[in-house]
């Protein structure tokens, strides 16, 4: 009986994974669309239905209906494997997910490591169809996006260790049940939470980190050889992101589904509103990502990665550091992380900015214009 | 500051009288063009001597080419160069008459790099070839196209062009 | 079987590209991997490619992210402007000009009036003049902020939201010209001796009002990306143009202003009512990517100061030497000329040589973009890719010009 109950309980939670999945790269696609086109001034896509909702669903029946093509000199499987694998990681991630109150699809003691490893497999799939697709532009997106994988990995999980030290344990739930009563992590450790954003975009592989597909340089990157629904299986897997990243975030550092009237309405033992409670967050975070990408230009390769590996990774570091000797040293070692943690986020807000241009500035004496 | 313009004042009849006096060898029928152009004439074994004397002219320094077309005028083809002096704020406009049989002149990429393109571009459309020219290469064409389409006598083939 | 998909013959400028590789290798300047002979790529960027701004073709030699090397290769939008010169009388060519550097007609055809008028000796009215210094100035700011949109677009989605809003505040811009002209891109306005038409009645109050509005826009778009870390760092002290560059390949314009040259032939070879007109010719300092960016919203200011003037001091008048109705075929005297003008990239001429028929007898086109482009493989050797593709956005080419 029990056994028939977890496999039951298995199904529903794969279901669901799969419609979370699908539904909200669906509607992050009109989602962005119309609000990049609101923030420019113009109308976006508004014919499909009302206000063109369904404009994504109309393009993925497009996709669908497209000729399943494949480059004469592209590796057959491999690239063939690509498109299917990069659906792996949004899917996998959605199964730890605690929803609200009670309902949590896999409640895995080590939720945190696990978030971090089958997330990479986005990258891997990249990896593969760009190397697959015998594309100089693809594989140096893929190249990229590699890189960038590996460098914005090691500040993610540096932020997600101080969630781990400051909860004590590596399961969602824990985690979740730590930030009850308003203690979300975020509020008293907001540097940690701006790290582990930071890295997130990249992970996304989103504007303005969105290197490997950075249109403009390598015409779509590791893409451009697919057409048709495989295309279609890495633009959903970008999008489904972006929910899954905001999920993430939401559950480790905004309070995951706890929120004003939590057992307002319970229907067969899953509360309802934590559940509004959790998407409408997730949804905050979808639009920051909107905005960040609308307003700030792509950095460059070097950049990117000095930026990770001379900012993030030390920072990361320092902070790990500080709040274990907070947590070790002071009693009410909760206070002290907020201090900490809204002084080091301000210091770094407002001094990144000045001290860059101040680089730049010194720089561009190097060069000289006048040489005769 | 470095580059100026016009930072030596001089008449159009002070300069052309200056190119007289320093060139008037190598060059002929040097006239003033209003308001601010020197035409003159220059044998085509004379251009590269003469277009190193005039870059390095103390006063007059014509240093930046600003283009350079083929034309032909039927019984011969000439290539004209268009020089700008920013001492003086003034062009030269060198003809160069080049025989339609060997239609060679010598390359002044070494001297102006600039003229690097507009050679090709003349070399392409009217079939001037510049000796020593690093790269003569067709520029607007396609490679394989046959002929020379802005000579007079050229006429239009579907020979000329194999892949369209 | 024939192969669909089979890879076609290099052409010569990949194969030139491939010979520079081994050069370069049996040199010893190849891979410092062992084992590899060298590991340069080269890859097409273009003709069609997201970023080229139209079908400009770049060879670009890869060494991972570094560019090694670029072969430019134009012609993809030769449309044989230059032979298409012996069969149309000079009255017919003028719709032809427009095509040349198709973001701003306007100006074009005015340096192919001018070399005309120059050819028969006559003079445009008072009038007519300050027409056309009003509708070449907006052409430019037509042209500015399609430059300026563009190469922001090449930098990011921010970029984007740029051009949209240029593109919104220069359809105000082509309404007037459309107003003026009856086209909005390809006017065929000019006539030689004046414009075709007059202003049209109130049209001057409405572009008052346009021009009032347009510092404030531009401060609009300045606001968004001029203190941005991230595209500062993008564009600062990269793409150096030296002062050096500008003397050895004729690069005029935007362009060689941002390296601190004062060359503006509205001011140093002043032609039309210029010399009578208030403005400052726009220079920076460092003549990198910024700079040049920065000297295009400049002159967007002194743009609208110069319509503002002539606004002021338009004089009544006939638009057309002699009658209105213009002369449909003329006959310039023998003999050949070149006069230059300012266009937004530099300067654009053309050099006309007549034998006295209807028919010029070889026209050539001096354009910007062109001596421009020459600088590139100097301009973008030893940047990363996306250094290169900032700078050939800010460099500002129209293709239409380059392959005429």
């Amino acid at each position: 009986m029990d056994l028939l109950l977890d496999i039951i309980r298995l199904v529903v939670s794969v279901v669901i994974a799969y419609v979370v999945v699908f539904a909200a790269a669906l509607a992050n696609i009109v989602f962005e669309r119309r609000t990049l086109a609101f923030m420019q001034d113009r109308h976006g896509p508004n014919r499909v239905g009302p206000h063109g909702i369904f404009q994504s669903v109309a393009d993925a029946f497009k996709m669908m209906g497209k000729e399943d093509f494949r480059p004469a000199l592209a590796d057959p499987w491999i690239f063939t494997l690509a498109p299917i694998m990069v659906m792996i990681g949004a899917v996998a991630v959605q199964l730890t997910m605690p929803y609200t109150k009670g309902f949590t699809p896999a409640d895995l003691n080590v939720g945190l490591i696990y978030i971090v490893a089958v997330t990479s497999f986005t990258t891997m799939a990249i990896l593969l169809g760009g190397w697959a697709s015998r594309n100089k532009y693809s594989l140096v997106g893929a190249l990229r996006s590699a890189a960038q994988m590996v460098s914005y990995e090691i500040p993610m999980i540096l932020a997600l260790l101080i969630v781990a030290m400051v909860v004590g344990s590596f399961s969602l739930d824990a985690v979740v049940d730590a930030q009850a009563d308003y203690r979300w992590i975020a509020l008293y450790m907001p540097f940690t939470f701006l790290l582990y954003a930071i890295a997130a975009i990249a992970e996304l592989n989103r504007g303005p980190f969105d290197l490997p597909e950075s249109e403009s340089e390598l015409v779509s990157g590791y893409g451009t050889e697919y057409s048709g629904m495989r295309f279609g299986m890495f633009f959903l897997n970008e999008y489904a992101g972006m929910t899954i990243m905001s999920m993430v975030a939401v559950t480790l550092f905004l309070g995951g589904w706890h929120g004003p009237f939590e057992d307002a309405l319970v229907v067969g033992g899953v509360a309802i509103v934590p559940l509004v409670w959790f998407l409408l967050k997730t949804y905050v975070l979808v639009f920051a990502l909107v905005w960040v990408r609308l307003s700030i230009p792509r950095l460059q390769v070097d950049q990117l990665m000095a930026f990770a590996w001379k900012v993030l990774i030390p920072l990361g570091l320092l902070n790990i550091a500080l709040t274990a000797a907070v947590m070790l040293w002071v009693p009410r070692w909760r206070w002290g992380l907020f201090v900490v943690g809204w002084v080091s986020f301000f210091a770094f807000v407002g001094l990144l900015d000045p001290i860059l241009k101040r680089r730049l500035r010194k720089q561009r004496e190097r060069v000289p214009v006048v040489t005769s | 500051m470095g580059l100026q313009v016009g930072t030596l004042k001089m008449t159009m009849d002070e300069i052309a009288a200056d190119v007289v006096r320093d060139f008037g060898g190598d060059l002929e029928n040097v006239r003033v063009q209003e308001p601010d152009t020197i035409v003159a004439r220059l044998a085509r074994e004379k251009l590269k001597d003469v277009a190193t004397r005039l870059k390095a002219h103390p006063d007059l320094a014509y240093e930046t080419l600003n283009w350079i077309a083929g034309v032909d005028l039927g019984s011969q083809l000439e290539s004209v160069y268009h020089v700008f002096s920013w001492r003086t704020n003034t062009w030269i406009e060198l003809h160069v008459a080049v025989p339609r049989a060997k239609a060679e002149v010598d390359s002044v990429t070494g001297i102006w790099p600039a003229a690097d393109w507009h050679e090709r571009e003349s070399w392409d459309m009217v079939g001037i070839r510049y000796l020593g020219h690093p790269d003569l290469r067709r520029i607007l064409l396609k490679d394989d196209f046959v002929g020379h389409p802005l000579r007079k006598d050229y006429v239009d083939l579907a020979e000329n062009h194999p892949h369209v | 079987m024939f192969d669909h998909f089979a890879t076609p013959e290099p052409d010569e400028a990949v194969k030139l590209a491939l010979r520079r590789i081994e050069e370069r290798a049996a040199a010893g300047h190849g891979s410092d991997m062992e084992g590899l002979a060298f590991n340069e790529v080269v890859v097409n960027m273009g003709p069609q490619h997201p970023s080229t701004h139209g079908v400009l073709r770049l060879v670009v030699t890869l060494d991972g992210e570094l560019v090694k090397d670029v072969i430019p290769v134009i012609g993809y939008l030769h449309r044989c402007k230059e032979k298409l010169a012996e069969k149309r009388t000079y009255y017919q060519y003028i719709p032809i000009v427009d095509r040349t550097e198709y973001v701003a007609g306007m100006n074009c055809e005015w340096a192919y009036a001018m070399t005309v008028e120059k050819l028969m000796g006559i003079r445009p009215t008072r009038r007519a003049e300050f027409i056309r210094v009003i509708v070449g100035e907006l052409s430019r700011i037509a042209s500015h902020l399609v430059a300026v949109g563009t190469f922001t677009a090449d930098l990011s989605p921010l970029g984007t939201a740029m051009v949209f809003y240029m593109f919104r505040d220069r359809e105000k811009v082509l309404d007037l010209l459309e107003e003026v002209s009856g086209a909005r891109m390809m006017f065929n306005y000019f006539r030689f001796g004046g414009v075709r038409y007059d202003l049209p009645d109130g049209w001057v109050e409405k572009c008052r009002d346009v021009m009032k509005g347009m510092p404030k826009l531009v401060e609009e778009y300045e606001s968004l990306v001029d203190d941005n870390a991230v595209f500062l760092q993008r564009t600062v002290g990269k793409g150096v143009i030296t002062q050096q560059d500008v003397m050895d390949y004729g690069i005029t314009g935007p362009n060689a202003r941002a390296s601190g040259v004062e060359l503006d032939l509205r001011r140093t070879r002043p032609y039309s009512v210029y010399p009578e007109l208030e403005f400052e010719v726009c220079t920076a300092q460092h003549g990198d990517i910024f700079d040049r960016y920065r000297v295009r919203m400049e002159e967007l200011r002194q743009s609208v100061k110069i319509i503002e003037q002539c606004l002021d001091m338009l004089p009544r008048g006939p638009v057309q030497v002699g009658s209105l109705r213009a002369p449909y075929v003329i006959t310039p005297p023998p003999g050949s000329c070149y006069v230059g003008q300012e266009n937004p990239r530099g300067e654009y001429g053309t050099y006309i040589v007549s034998d006295g028929s209807r028919y010029p007898y070889r026209l050539k086109f001096r354009d910007p973009c062109f001596c421009n482009l020459q600088l590139f493989p100097k301009l973008l050797r030893g940047t990363k890719i996306a250094d290169a593709v900032a700078i050939s956005g800010s460099i500002d080419l129209v293709l239409g010009g380059i392959d005429r």
